[in-house]
């Protein structure tokens, strides 16, 4: 079998030999917290952290992509001539990517990637990226990842899994981009089955102490338009400040909004990831907007998480439970708190 | 600060049941440690909600922008001058509210919380007999209340709140030996490229979900300047000279009125110190025009009135 | 010519310092031509936003010109304009901007001379500084 144990010291040596055949994503830190960078010469790696604060979804879905191109030049023969933007969607590595987050992208594909619709560079990027996940020794207490479909320790939706173990880590693959990737990594020795069993014992504790929940079981049950007239709404919402915290730290969130910029003779296309929370989310050109009330906007958010995507989709909801939202939001809307009042409703 | 909690309550019921107020803005505890959500209860049963510690740091004058009924809200040093400010700037009529001022002695920031017990996981704080006792996934370390201060509230020479029907408690002293824009200074002292690299670097991280924006009570434009289409002044993407044009054009909007209140920061989700710009205009405030946000109800804010003998040295 | 030649984005109060300009033309005063003239009706027309538009396109200097204190045609704009300007510059300079980028003036529409005289040393100033080198919206910055 390609499982392997790698020890910490030499883990940093492994990931810089893997960018000879893959553009590879760790987690560093930056101030107080932790994001995914792609790993330079100068990047040092810092697996010391229980989530990054900006989802991975910003490695396949960056926040600001330019889509396409055109020359504002009456003299030039490409004047007005759309060209999609040059990208790079040669194979590229998250590692270290936690459970939930690699969860978010099935939830967000199945939005991307359909019979009626794919989004061309979403698509690729996904194609072209393998997910490395590390399971969570430790989940934190606003961790809901098993009542939403995963796991501290879930397999189901990553190429291969890392299990950290003090001082060394094993890694395990899963499918066979990361039967790939795992021997491509230098260094290892192979796996033995006390440290396979001293992976399983780390993974039913970490299971254990995931106890925050997300009640949705009677969410499809319930009927929509029942839900939406619920008068529990302008209460949730009182405290809302409309910003997009919620939305860009959301690994599952996926609105955007397209502009035209302009500098001289160029002309971008612009995609900018944009939030339901913001006024002028739904404001149409004619100047009406269906949801100029702030109390619109967070029923619609929640609708859409708890109620619309599981009721379109039939795949549960529309959150891997990591928990970014309810750590982050500015005042402190909780969705396990909403997810309870829906489902009793 | 937790002993205001039951006089919040008791105010707060009276008030509704009375019919004195129609609906109170309050604070509720929070879901996760050191948060607390901002309430409206209109239901006098329901005022057992109400609480009040030193994690109550989202401004509640914000959700006062051009409501029409008869408010009761709680108010610190910062926001009671907020209020003014609001009132000043006919966002809200002084007869719909009902003020309960609460002098303050800070609140505490998560961040430093987080840095001094070393990023372990907390799972709660309290606070006992003026010291904070951070829970935690095998530890449980206690900290004064000045080591986890919010940097707004270290500076803060308002504790007391200016404006009020009923002050829940006596005042406390101000606090005396502060120098308000030392790091205003510092950066004073810098070169131009170094001033530069210094912002440049501190909004590097920012993700434009204008939380600053929105948890500040100075910004209730209907139509912000982000959202201005012809002609545009700022783009929407994360291009960094963008991102600085949104700051320091925010930032100016809020010349000469901002409180320090330090919402701004305490919403940002990546821990920008958004408040080195607004500190500096605050400084040239006080400095050129002697003028400090929210003190006064009857004056008018620095750049809506001139004096004819304004400073003019900067001029040809 | 290979030297550079600085852009001064310059705002001129109507019927002050853009009459100062006119007369400065008429009179066939010299004095560099590195400024782009845009008349508003008062110095007190003139936003922040304006000035901060002009350093994204690239402008290497911006100079804001209008009535003397007290001689406003509108009686008080160019007292408000005072203030702002005070404020705009302070918040400026301390992100980094370079002192002398943005200037002000008051020039009155008999003073064709201190126009061509100002003119000159804000073009000094500003090829002291160099090209601009902050703040220039060029394209975005994105993935």
């Amino acid at each position: 079998m390609t499982d392997k144990i790698f020890n910490k010291k030499d883990w940093f040596d492994t990931l810089k030999g893997l960018r000879n055949s893959y553009r590879i994503f760790v987690p560093v830190r930056e101030g107080d917290f932790h994001n995914f960078r792609s790993l330079e010469d100068e990047t040092i790696p810092n697996f010391d952290f229980f989530n990054t604060r900006l989802s991975p979804k910003s490695v396949v879905y960056p926040q600001s992509e330019r889509m396409l191109e055109c020359l504002n030049d009456t003299e030039s023969p490409e004047h007005g001539v759309l060209k999609e933007a040059a990208k790079d969607y040669s194979q590229q590595a998250i590692i270290g990517i936690r459970p939930c987050d690699a969860q978010a992208f099935q939830i967000v594909k199945r939005n991307f990637d359909n019979p009626d619709y794919r989004d061309p560079l979403w698509v690729q990027r996904f194609e072209s990226t393998i997910l490395v996940g590390m399971g969570c020794n430790a989940p934190c207490p606003t961790c809901f990842c098993s009542s939403v479909g995963g796991g501290p320790f879930s397999e189901e939706y990553l190429d291969a899994i890392i299990f950290d173990l003090q001082g060394r880590y094993l890694i395990k693959g899963l499918t066979e981009r990361g039967n790939e990737i795992i021997s491509n990594m230098q260094g290892g020795t192979p796996a033995d089955v006390k440290v396979i069993d001293e992976s399983k014992a780390i993974a039913a504790l970490a299971n254990e102490r995931v106890t925050s929940t997300v009640p949705s079981d009677k969410l499809t049950e319930k009927s929509v338009t029942g839900l939406f007239g619920a008068p529990f709404w302008e209460d949730v919402a009182f405290s809302c400040i409309n910003c997009g915290t919620c939305t860009f730290l959301c690994p599952t969130c996926w609105c955007f909004d397209i502009q035209d910029e302009t500098c001289g003779k160029q002309v971008d296309r612009v995609r900018n990831w944009d939030t339901c929370m913001s006024p002028l989310f739904t404001l149409e050109g004619s100047g009406h907007n269906p949801r100029e009330k702030k109390f619109q906007r967070v029923r619609q958010r929640f609708m859409h998480k708890l109620k619309y995507y599981p009721d379109k989709f039939k795949s549960g909801v529309q959150c891997s439970g990591c928990g970014r939202c309810v750590r982050y939001c500015p005042v402190n809307i909780d969705i396990r708190r909403v997810a309870a009042m829906m489902n009793e409703y | 600060m937790q002993e205001y909690t039951e006089k919040i309550r008791e105010t707060a019921k009276r008030l509704l049941t009375e019919g004195k107020v129609d609906v109170f803005i309050g604070y509720r505890k929070g879901t996760v440690p050191m948060m607390c959500e901002p309430v409206l209860i209109s239901d006098p049963d329901k005022t057992g909600l109400l609480h009040w510690d030193s994690n109550c740091a989202l401004n509640l004058c914000n959700y006062l922008t051009k409501r029409t009924d008869r408010i009761g809200i709680i108010a610190n040093g910062c926001n009671s001058r907020n209020i003014v400010t609001h009132i000043i700037e006919n966002q809200i009529k002084r007869e719909q509210l009902y003020i309960l001022g609460i002098p303050c002695t800070g609140m505490i920031d998560p961040r430093a919380v987080k840095r001094v017990v070393k990023f372990r996981e907390i799972h709660g704080v309290e606070e006992k007999d003026g010291r904070f006792i951070v829970k935690g996934d095998g530890f449980e370390e206690a900290f004064d209340k000045k080591e986890l201060l919010q940097k707004n509230c270290a500076t803060c020479l308002h504790r007391n709140p200016v404006l009020y029907d009923e002050l829940l408690g006596d005042k406390v002293p101000e606090q005396d030996g502060i120098e308000p824009f030392r790091d205003v200074k510092k950066i004073e002292a810098m070169g131009s490229d170094d001033k530069w690299g210094f912002f440049t670097r501190m909004i590097s991280s920012c993700i434009r979900c204008y939380a600053c924006r929105n948890a500040c009570p100075l910004c209730y434009c209907t139509t912000c300047f982000v959202d201005e289409a012809q002609p545009q002044w700022v783009g929407k993407s994360t291009d960094p000279t963008d991102t600085m044009t949104f700051h320091i054009l925010r930032a100016f909007h809020c010349a000469g009125r901002c409180t320090d209140c330090g919402a701004c920061e305490r919403a940002c989700p990546m821990g920008i110190n958004v408040r080195q710009f607004t500190k500096k205009l605050n400084k040239d405030a006080l400095e050129l025009f002697g003028w400090e946000a929210g003190l006064n109800d009857g004056q008018r804010p620095p750049l809506d009135v001139y004096k004819t003998d304004d400073n003019n040295d900067f001029i040809r | 010519m290979d030297e550079w030649q600085p852009k001064i984005t310059t705002f001129l109060c109507n019927w002050c310092s853009y009459g100062a300009a006119d007369l400065a033309g008429v009179s066939r005063f010299q004095y560099p031509p590195f400024f782009r003239i845009i008349r508003v009706p008062c110095s007190a027309r003139v936003s922040p936003k304006f000035i901060l538009a002009a350093l994204r396109h690239g402008a290497d200097g911006v100079w804001i010109s209008g009535c003397h204190p007290g001689d406003c045609h509108y009686l008080e704009g160019n007292y408000y304009a005072r203030r702002k300007f005070a404020m705009l510059k302070g918040l400026l300079e301390h992100i980094g901007i370079e002192p002398g980028r943005v200037s002000f003036s008051w020039i009155s529409s008999a003073e064709a001379t201190k126009f061509a005289e100002t003119a000159k040393i804000v073009a000094d100033e500003i090829k002291a500084l160099g090209p601009a080198k902050h703040f220039i919206k060029k394209r975005a910055e994105v993935a």
